[in-house]
């Protein structure tokens, strides 16, 4: 770990970790398999990764939601054009009959952004059409890959506006835009919408810079937000990019997390659902859960660095299996606020790795940023 | 060589048949060739990997002019899919594992063997010569960005 991300994490677990504070038990990850008797291998790397798994129970708790409900979660989809890319189409579609075949039904819908790979009108629109075979509510937030053609025009037109509220049974619901505030890396250099939007869809690259923040103006009305709600009852916070720093140069964080936990540290019972990762984490910082969701286009490998320990690691997919490491999500929650989120992964029985062998990690390696796009005579 | 003369006449100092003999130690015999190697080669040989390197990157992350100028952009991918989708920072490509028995291909295979399969399935592309620039390119990227990985050939 470079020294720089090690003072940043120590700084991060002695500001938002203090000893014996933990969210409360209220929360279960499943795919059915999921309490399985594998927490604990022999060797280090992976055994190292579940040490702190939480084991599950629940909690009498004050307030409870009023009736248990489910909701569904799709993020991720990165449509290309139907004329281009049709494997990332028949997901979706999968993806929108399975939420539309639940049964009972869920509530609702989330989308988790990067419904779109590089913004375009016709990608948009696409997703909308694809996702109407989902009869009810969706609730939208972006993605950067949505954002940086047209600086969220389109999809402002299509989805009003990217930040909400609402309370459902007991819950209080909040959608952020972690997206739109990068800061401006186009102006400078005369780029045209379509370079800004290359750099933007690139996860690797070295141009568009720490990207994902909330913002002090979104800070403030989050703040008021929750300023009437109980602090004992369960608050929901879905955004794109995770609440915590994991790991910067590919923005799996929020650059204004220390913000972030200023404003909700007062509330018991926060859990945050983001999307961005395409991958299976787990993380406690405070009192916050956090959650991250698997994509329906195609998963990433989890970062060289910074894997929160608490994350059970999702098993090592076959690149050969366009439908293998993902899929979407169905959440629970529960009379007495229990959540339960059940990863859908297409084609896989175990989630969760099962071996050290079936961890992406199995090989170990050591790799540095890329270099092409932040040197001449590269446009 | 101005680094041998320097030295024999200092040698001369201690005698012409002890000089002479380390001479020849020295420069070997008026038949030879070869020069040692100067700082400017080695600059130029790291500018050639490093170029080699750039254009690999570039391929890797799906840039359709660098496709078009080493004659692959027809090849390397029909579905908008690039190498650095599913391998950010090159990661995953595990050059340090290879030669091994690659699982998906059921059989034993190089890096460019593997390449190729992933420029077939997941990109449905068409498959590049293993000889071309193209292929080395996207080797040296892939190389290059493992620099610090420790060699573990033949683990799946
Ligand atoms: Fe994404
Ligand atoms: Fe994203």
């Amino acid at each position: 770990m470079s020294d720089e991300l090690d003072r940043i994490r120590r700084e991060m677990h002695s500001v938002l970790q203090p000893e014996g504070v933990r969210p409360d038990d209220s929360l279960k990850i499943t795919r059915r398999t999921f309490i399985h008797g594998s927490l604990v291998f022999g060797a280090a790397t992976v055994g190292q990764a579940f040490a702190w798994w939480p084991l599950l129970n629940t909690l009498d708790i004050a307030h409870a939601a009023e009736t248990p409900f489910k909701f569904a979660w799709i993020s991720d989809t990165h449509l290309y054009p139907r004329s281009l890319n049709t494997r990332f189409v028949d997901k979706v579609v999968r993806a929108a009959q399975e939420v539309q075949a639940m049964d009972p039904p869920a509530d609702f819908l989330i989308f988790g952004g990067d419904l779109a790979q590089l913004g375009k009108i016709e990608e948009l629109e696409l997703g909308v059409d694809l996702l109407k075979e989902i009869k009810i509510p969706k609730h939208y937030i972006p993605g950067e890959h949505d954002w940086y053609l047209d600086m969220g025009k389109k999809w402002g037109e299509l989805f009003g506006q990217p930040n909400w509220t609402f309370d459902h049974k007991g819950v209080r619901f909040i959608g952020l835009d972690t997206v739109s505030r990068g800061p401006d890396y186009w102006t400078a250099k005369n780029m045209t919408p379509e370079e800004r939007m290359g750099h933007m869809a690139t996860l690797d690259g070295t141009v568009a810079g720490p990207w994902a923040g909330v913002g002090r103006d979104q800070l403030d009305w989050m703040e008021k937000t929750l300023a009437d709600w109980d602090k004992q009852r369960p608050v929901v916070i879905f955004s794109h990019n995770p609440l915590y720093e994991y790991y910067p140069p590919w923005n799996f964080w929020v650059r204004d997390w220390r913000e972030v936990h200023e404003v909700l540290k007062p509330y018991a019972k926060v859990t945050n659902i983001h999307g961005h990762v395409h991958q299976v984490l787990y993380n406690e910082i405070g009192t916050l859960r956090s959650i991250g969701m698997l994509a329906t286009s195609w998963p990433w490998p989890y970062a060289p660095e910074g894997l929160p320990k608490l994350t059970k690691p999702m098993i090592r997919v076959d690149p050969g299996d366009p439908y293998d490491g993902v899929g979407w999500s169905k959440i629970d929650v529960a009379a007495n606020d229990q959540l339960e989120t059940e990863y859908i992964m297409w084609g896989r029985k175990e989630v969760f790795v099962q071996s050290p062998e079936d961890h992406d990690k199995h090989v170990s390696e050591v790799i540095r940023p890329r270099i092409a796009d932040n040197m001449w005579p590269y446009r | 060589m101005t680094t041998h003369s320097k030295i024999r006449c200092s040698l001369r100092r201690f005698g012409l048949v002890g000089g002479i003999a380390i001479a020849a130690v020295f420069a070997g015999p008026t038949s030879a060739h070869k020069d040692p190697v100067k700082q400017e080669q080695l600059k130029l040989y790291q500018e050639v990997f490093m170029e080699e390197v750039r254009k690999g990157d570039l391929l890797f992350h799906g840039d359709q002019k660098m496709a078009e100028q080493l004659g692959v952009a027809d090849d390397l991918s029909k579905t908008g899919m690039a190498c650095a989708m599913c391998h950010p920072m090159a990661s995953d490509t595990h050059p340090q594992s290879f030669p091994k028995f690659q699982a998906q291909i059921a059989k034993f295979a190089t890096l460019r063997d593997m390449i190729n399969w992933c420029i077939e399935k997941p990109n449905q592309g068409v498959k590049i010569d293993p000889e071309s620039e193209a292929m080395k390119a996207l080797e040296a990227y892939i190389t290059w960005s493992n620099t610090g990985s420790v060699l573990q050939p033949g683990k799946f």
